[in-house]
């Protein structure tokens, strides 16, 4: 699910971009320092959306960097339990297969995949049913549901199931359904 | 009188859950495995049943349980949330305060129980069942119950698990782990401790049942049929308390309140009778109470009011009886000859309830499944028995003696009318018939307790056919003599 949240963050900027445009330079070290992040607590930082406001700089003794604390906004992504996510599929093993939704990784068991579906290894391993009209392989685009997350400090990994009303495949690779 | 329904939700639970040997919980584990207390929660339960508030110590007097084993179950049933239990440091002065409010409910022998008492300060405690939480609690536990043979049923949001085959390492992993144990090269789960590659859990399940390694959808079918057989048979064994459940769902449970309240307001039930000589000097053993520091009935808690139709109910019923106080069946072995009782004191009119509660009963019931029991348990059984019949047929013959144009009608065998007409004397006689339904239900449901005691009869296999026989017998006997 995505948010728009205010978030924190003290910023360190080295002296030698002080000058008249202090401003911008710390924002693109802000741009560049949180955006695709993950935090456990707030998810993934897609994107800033705007910078709230600029506190007073502290100059750490000793080095001369100053320290901002800088207010902004931003959309985060954070995947929940019993979400239905759409997702491509990056790779596809007997266990199940592993797949992306934007920067959360999802693994799909062989348990929570149909029982119609089986594992077809090869050049190219896929789950596919026996009359062969649904595949999925790598690359392929899948609707499923998160049955569980993993959260750590630093990271988000999901298991998802496709065993459901509505969840699958809904697009092959090369785009031709 | 809702309360009927809900007894006989206790009662059904009772079998259900608790008709097998209590698992004790906590350090005195090993003290419980020496003693044999199958069904012992089942009688407990139904002796609550028939009570309101009951001091630990005189329901275990009796019910001819040791106190300790009386409590240790009903800590159980306690956790199990069935039960409220309270615990309070009283003078003799507390007693007889609780004592007048049984006096008031029970409405016999007022303060015939002084001389029990005991001089010293004691902790004495308290139980209850708690109607609508037992309700609610049952649903709950039913509705997990299903969820998780569901969800186990559908493998939905079921993690799925890992296991290193190497014996040495045996580590287990989940699902979640996946993205850590997938290995680059050849894109499968390898142990981070022993690069074994993993097997997942129900695999290796499959494995072991089969004998070998072919056959996992083999063994996936089979765990779905027994788990759908488990669904089945638990809907099935389940049916009479789920009906129980559905019936009483409109009803308002019986609430009766702290003990506190509830004694405050048996004592006023009580008072409203005529006859509140007993429990005139009340206000001031409250008072007395109020020094030992438990809660004061009479004083800062009354504000509270708590406007539950359980309540209304208790109170309506204190009016309707001319004689006072909520009626309760006495006790069978009770009634002696010249007890100027009513017919619902007698629990009289039990026939005609049972017939049609059997009748309700019909779909689930089985024939009774006699076990085993122990010793002194059947004894008392019997004992009791025979104090029940011969008071009984005592009252009987009075009756008959009494009203000898009864005979006519009394020889079609229905029971009730006579006892009917009898007491009805006079009162709307539809009114009173309805009344002695419902206290007929609850002697009726006595005399169940009497051989569920005995045989610890199982759910299902429930009040109807055990208490029919019993009553057929009496009724044949009755008409012989």
């Amino acid at each position: 699910m995505f948010f728009h949240i205010y978030l924190e963050r003290n910023m360190q900027l080295h002296p030698r971009h002080f000058g008249p445009h202090l401003r911008d330079k710390l924002i693109a070290k802000l741009i560049q320092d949180v955006e695709g992040t993950c935090s456990g607590r707030h998810g993934f930082v897609v994107a800033v959306t705007a910078v709230e406001t600029i506190g007073q700089g502290l100059i750490r003794d000793g080095t001369g960097f100053v320290t901002f604390p800088v207010k902004y906004q931003c959309v985060v992504f954070r995947p929940f339990k019993g979400e239905i996510l759409e997702s491509v599929v990056t790779m596809v093993n007997k266990m199940g297969f592993f797949a992306e939704a934007g920067p959360v990784q999802i693994f799909v068991s062989n348990h929570l995949i149909p029982d119609d579906m089986v594992f077809q290894s090869g050049d190219v391993p896929s789950y596919e049913t026996s009359d062969g009209s649904v595949r999925i392989q790598k690359d392929s685009e899948v609707r499923l549901k998160i049955v569980g997350t993993r959260v750590d400090a630093t990271e988000i990994f999901c298991i998802g199931t496709i065993k459901d009303d509505f969840l699958g495949l809904i697009g092959d690779p090369g785009g031709a359904t | 009188m809702s309360i009927e329904p809900f007894r006989r939700l206790v009662r059904i639970v009772a079998r259900a859950f608790y008709d097998e040997e209590i698992p004790a919980k906590g350090p005195n584990r090993s003290k419980s495995d020496k003693s044999d207390n199958r069904g012992i929660a089942v009688v407990i339960l139904d002796a609550l049943t028939r009570r309101q508030w009951v001091k630990e110590d005189d329901l275990a007097k009796v019910l001819r349980l040791h106190p300790k084993q009386l409590r240790r179950t009903l800590r159980v049933l306690e956790e199990e949330m069935l039960v409220i239990r309270e615990h309070r440091r009283e003078t003799v002065k507390g007693a007889k305060l609780y004592n007048a409010a049984i006096a008031a409910v029970s409405e016999d022998h007022p303060g015939g129980r002084e001389g029990e008492e005991k001089l010293k300060v004691h902790t004495h405690s308290y139980c209850c069942i708690d109607y609508a939480q037992v309700y609610d609690i049952v649903r709950y536990r039913i509705h997990r119950a299903k969820k998780k043979i569901k969800d186990q049923l559908e493998d939905r949001n079921t993690i799925q698990e890992y296991i290193c085959p190497n014996s040495s390492c045996g580590r287990r992993y989940s699902a979640l782990d996946a993205l850590r144990l997938v290995n680059p090269f050849d894109e499968n789960f390898h142990c981070e401790n022993c690069n074994a590659e993993l097997v997942a859990e129900s695999d290796k399940l499959a494995a072991v049942e089969l004998g070998d390694g072919d056959g996992e959808d083999n063994a996936r079918r089979r765990r779905h049929e027994k788990l759908k057989e488990l669904l089945e048979k638990m809907d099935k064994q389940l049916q009479p308390l789920t009906v129980q459940l559905s019936r009483v769902k409109d009803l308002t449970p019986p609430d009766f309140g702290t003990l506190a309240q509830w004694e405050k307001r048996a004592i006023a039930a009580g008072r409203m009778s005529s006859n509140g000589e007993a429990i005139v000097d009340l206000p001031k053993a409250s008072h007395g109470q109020g020094l030992t520091g438990t809660p004061m009935p009479f004083l800062g808690e009354t504000k509270v009011e708590v406007a539950l139709a359980g309540g209304d109910v208790k109170r309506e019923e204190g009016k309707d009886e001319a004689a006072g106080g909520p009626t309760k069946v006495l006790p069978p072995w009770m009634i002696r000859q010249g007890m100027s009782l009513t017919a619902e004191q007698r629990g009289e009119a039990k026939l005609e309830m049972k017939s049609e509660d059997s009748a309700a009963l019909a779909g689930p019931t089985a024939p009774l499944d006699v076990k085993p029991t122990e010793e002194d348990n059947e004894a008392m059984q019997k004992k009791i028995q025979e104090e029940y019949l011969k008071a009984y047929y005592a009252a009987l013959l009075q009756r008959q003696q009494e009203a000898a144009q009864m005979a006519a009608s009394a020889a079609n065998g229905n029971m009730s009318t006579p006892g009917d007409s009898t007491v009805g004397d006079g009162t709307s006689e539809a009114l009173a018939a309805q009344e002695m339904k419902m206290d007929g239900a609850e002697d009726e449901e006595e005399v169940e307790w009497e051989d569920a005691t005995a045989t610890g009869a199982m759910i299902g296999e429930d009040n109807g056919g055990g208490s029919g026989e019993f009553e057929d017998e009496d009724e044949i006997d009755w008409e012989e003599g």
